[in-house]
């Protein structure tokens, strides 16, 4: 391709990428807001941020621009959009009933390369209703079915727009421990047997695949399928996420990445803090519930709340896992981290510029600064307490509609004392 | 109606005394009225402790008042006077702790837990909080479930809670009395229990009987099901309600009736003594529960988890019946699809009572930042909630909800001393419950871990907490 026509095809994209997205591109200007940029700027007390044609184009003091429309930041606090990692959101309408459920499969042979992503449903209520809350990505993990891998996770924005996928493939999900034992023969010995068997064969895949594929080798136990996607792993090409909680498991699961030489990332990981130093000089990152000190299992029975703050103290990059349904109360869960000693920064980080640098999209998301994506939230104060709330939601440097099926609801029965009209209003 | 049930009690106890002396070492019958029962009883005890004056603290006194720079003085397991100007008396054990900074409010009352019935770690084998095997279970009793190890009970006292009803699970139209516990450590329920508190009866609406018993192919199988269900269960109870009565009033044929755990205690809401805990999701399903009422003449307390209360908070408010509601939760099924964030704060202005509830073992120990939620969500809709109202969603109204709000949920002279230290705001999710007291003797110090009780369960790990 030409070096004049590679340019006209990617100025086609930009403007593919701009039009998805109905709204026109606008100009926006916050003024005087605490700005928390992430990058060596630090915290900014009362700074002005400028928006233009989807991307940061200024942070600083005194900015004007012509024409822009003008939010009013005082006493206000502007942060990346917030980045929910694994859940459900666009898999699951209502937890209950089946077929609104897109998250797993039963299926025997379908592991590593279950694919959720596709079947996303952009126009799901649980987009909106997180939407208001400030999340404005998340990153979609499948549930475990018959196999120790759940398979693909995927990042999509919040826009509910039909083409909603930033990236895809961007890790395999595991789960190591009790759940694990229970799926794959009843001990945690038969589960790290089938994790080793896996990747085993997967080598055994890849320097035999013509062979395979001829039907000139022996019957391996797993689909090509799944056999390439743990490939993408033993090549570093994408992370493995293991779910996993008992001290001497979190142990095990290090033993074997290592042994593998595979990019690791933990989840769940409730005993963490008691291994954390070894977690950290592992290198691997890890994904926890800053909200959940329940010993709700022997797997879990160290469980407290500070263990984000510990982890984090050691050196391990800490992310934060959310619900699905309420995926913006992850906010919550922060500042929960944060009075059991995590330092604020890094529990904002642990829901924006970390998880982007661990699964993707570092590269234009999770810092403010001029030339990224303007994917942000305006909040009426600290975005950690339970009496903010998002004020104005931007992604692509487009405003984002914060209404929401519960928004109608509230509108139409606000009154009901006095006027009980209700299925005439809209 | 009331001035009916009086003179029945009454002449009840008259004749139930005649009997006992004219019958002489004859077994007397086992008298049914919960009132009078002396069965499992409360073996709580007040724990000794030395007055305690807190002051300088912002204090909500869940009388709707928010008082600067106040004081909070208690003695002998009870408030003895909250206010601006209170002078200390001169006794030499009186603790004085100055709270500057710092904020009281009363203990945190649960009305929707399952602490003890399905404890941690979430067990088969200590799962006992459902009995699953018929969908009238009135006669099974949560507090003989409850396991008092559970170490979930200490995580609920850290997040400032006193006292907690535990309810069975919501697999029965009917699933069994519940049970209101002071949250303090005991080696039997009996010792949890809050002493006189009525004994819950825990309804059921909606999808989860009819997914129960419809999936075995028994009754119910539908909501029309579920309302044929509690109709005949209240049919059943005024029979047995009437035999009782006729028997104890010299009527019939002398013999007392026998006793069925069943319908004593659906005969015990029918004689105001127990009140109805009702799960319920709809609004529709909620007025009907309202019209079943009216049709047995006995009333509901509290409906739970009432997603859709805000739908029909005038009639909630007309049938003075509190809901018990989640500032957030929605879409684990159908019944709970509707949910808006501003249901307690739109329940409230309808002058209908409001309470936060958990289910949850770790929403309990955030009762307050859910309050703080939901006060949130209504003033977002122009509203102007202050935490001094909002803070009845978590006490007063609660007790209200569970029948103990004459003893309990809120700072008021005489009352029990039901009440938390916090180190902040509790309406800020960075703040912590610094000293919880119960019935005014201290039962945690954040700062001190003489004052950290640990469960026997939780042994296990202590040794290890190391690394």
């Amino acid at each position: 391709m030409s070096k004049l026509l590679k340019s006209l095809a990617i100025m086609a994209l930009v403007v593919g990428a701009g039009s998805h997205n109905q709204a026109q591109a606008e100009s926006i200007l916050i003024k005087g807001a605490k700005v928390y940029t992430m990058t060596s700027a630090g915290t900014l007390e009362n700074a002005d941020v400028l928006i233009e044609d989807g991307l940061i184009r200024n942070i600083g003091d005194g900015i004007s621009a012509s024409g822009a429309k003008i939010l009013d930041g005082k006493g206000k606090v502007v942060t990346s959009g917030i980045f929910a990692l694994e859940n459900q959101i666009g898999l699951v309408e209502i937890g209950a009933i089946e077929g609104t459920r897109d998250s797993g499969t039963e299926l025997e042979d379908s592991g590593a390369s279950f694919r959720v992503s596709d079947v996303f449903n952009a126009k799901s209520t649980l987009i909106p209703m997180n939407r208001e809350g400030g999340v404005t990505r998340t990153l979609i993990k499948p549930y475990n079915g018959k196999s120790v891998f759940a398979g693909y996770g995927a990042i999509m924005d919040m826009t509910g727009d039909y083409d909603s996928l930033i990236l895809s493939d961007v890790a395999i999900f595991a789960t190591y421990g009790e759940h694990a034992a229970y799926l794959s023969g009843g001990s945690r010995a038969s589960a790290l047997q089938e994790l080793k068997k896996s990747f085993a064969q997967a080598k055994e895949y890849a320097a035999n695949k013509e062979a395979i594929k001829r039907g000139e080798y022996r019957q391996l136990d797993y689909s090509f399928a799944d056999l390439e996607a743990l490939n993408r792993v033993l090549s570093k090409e994408i992370p493995l996420v293991v779910s996993v909680n008992r001290a001497n498991d979190i142990l095990t699961i290090l033993e074997f990445a290592k042994s593998h030489n595979i990019s690791l990332v933990l989840s769940g990981v409730a005993e963490g803090w008691k291994v954390s130093d070894k977690i950290a000089k592992a290198g691997v990152p890890v994904i926890v519930d800053p909200m959940d000190n329940i010993p709700s299992s022997f797997e879990s029975l160290g469980k407290r709340y500070e263990n984000a703050g510990l982890l984090n103290k050691a050196g391990v990059k800490v992310m934060f896992s959310s619900s699905t349904h309420n995926a913006d109360n992850v906010r919550q869960a922060a500042g929960n981290a944060v009075a059991y000693g995590m330092p604020y920064d890094k529990a904002l980080a642990a829901m924006t510029s970390v998880p982007a640098k661990v699964f993707g999209g570092a590269s234009n998301y999770g810092k403010l600064m001029p030339g990224f994506k303007a994917e942000l939230v305006l909040w009426t104060g600290d975005p950690f307490e339970v009496t903010t709330y998002a004020d104005t939601v931007i992604i692509d440097g487009k405003v984002q509609d914060l209404s929401s099926r519960a928004k109608r609801l509230e509108q139409r029965y606000k009154d009901i004392s006095t006027d009980n009209n209700t299925f005439y209003r809209k | 109606m009331k001035v009916m049930q009086f003179s029945k009690s009454f002449l009840a106890a008259f004749v139930g005394a005649a009997f006992l002396v004219g019958c002489g070492e004859e077994e007397p019958a086992t008298h049914p009225k919960d009132s009078e029962s002396q069965a499992f009883i409360s073996q709580y005890e007040v724990r000794e402790y030395h007055p305690v004056l807190i002051k300088n603290a912002t204090i909500l006194t869940a009388t709707g008042e928010k008082i600067e720079n106040g004081s909070v003085l208690f003695s002998e397991g009870e408030i003895v006077a909250v206010g601006t100007d209170i002078e200390p008396p001169s006794d030499d054990d009186l603790e004085v702790i100055d709270a500057e900074g710092k904020w009281v409010t009363p203990g945190l009352i649960d009305v929707h837990s399952h602490l003890g019935v399905y404890p941690a770690p979430g067990v088969q084998s200590s799962a006992d909080g459902n009995e699953m095997t018929a969908p009238v279970t009135a006669n099974v009793w949560a507090e003989h479930s409850v396991w008092p190890q559970d170490p979930q009970f200490q995580l609920a006292l850290a997040g400032g809670v006193t006292s907690l009803q535990i309810l069975p699970g919501s697999a029965n139209l009917v699933g069994g009395r519940g049970v209101t516990l002071k949250n303090v450590p005991g080696r039997s329920v009996m010792e949890m229990k809050f002493p006189e508190a009525p004994y819950g009866l825990k309804m059921a609406c909606g999808e989860n009987p009819k997914r129960v018993y419809g999936s075995k192919g028994q009754a119910p199988m539908t909501r029309m099901g579920n309302v044929a269900g509690y109709r005949k269960s209240w049919i059943a109870a005024k029979d047995y309600m009437e035999k009782w009565d006729e028997y104890e009033s010299g009527l019939g044929n002398g013999k007392p009736p026998k006793r069925d755990l069943r319908l004593e205690s659906l005969a015990g809401v029918l004689r105001g003594e127990i009140l109805i805990q009702n799960h319920c999701y709809r609004a529709d399903e909620m007025l009907v529960m309202m019209e079943i009422a009216k049709e047995f003449d006995f009333k509901v307390t509290t409906f739970h988890h009432g997603v859709e209360a805000y739908k029909i908070a005038d009639k909630l408010a007309e049938n003075d019946v509190c809901s018990a509601l989640w500032s957030d939760w929605w879409g684990f099924k159908q019944e709970a699809y509707d949910m808006v964030e501003s249901n307690v704060a739109l329940v409230d202005k309808a002058g209908a009572c409001a309470v936060v509830h958990s289910d949850s073992a770790t929403v309990i120990q955030h009762l307050n930042k859910e309050a703080a939620k939901a006060m949130t969500s209504g003033n977002r809709l122009g509203m102007d909630i202050k935490p001094e109202h909002a803070i009845k969603w978590i006490t007063i109204n609660a007790a209200k909800a569970i029948g103990v709000e004459e003893k309990t949920g809120s700072l008021e002279e005489g009352k029990m001393a039901d009440i938390v230290l916090w180190d902040g705001n509790p309406f800020s999710v960075y703040t912590k419950a610094e000293k919880v007291y119960v019935d005014g003797a201290l039962m945690f110090d954040r700062n001190n871990e003489h004052f950290q009780p640990v469960s026997d369960f939780k042994l296990t790990t202590i040794d290890t907490e190391s690394n």
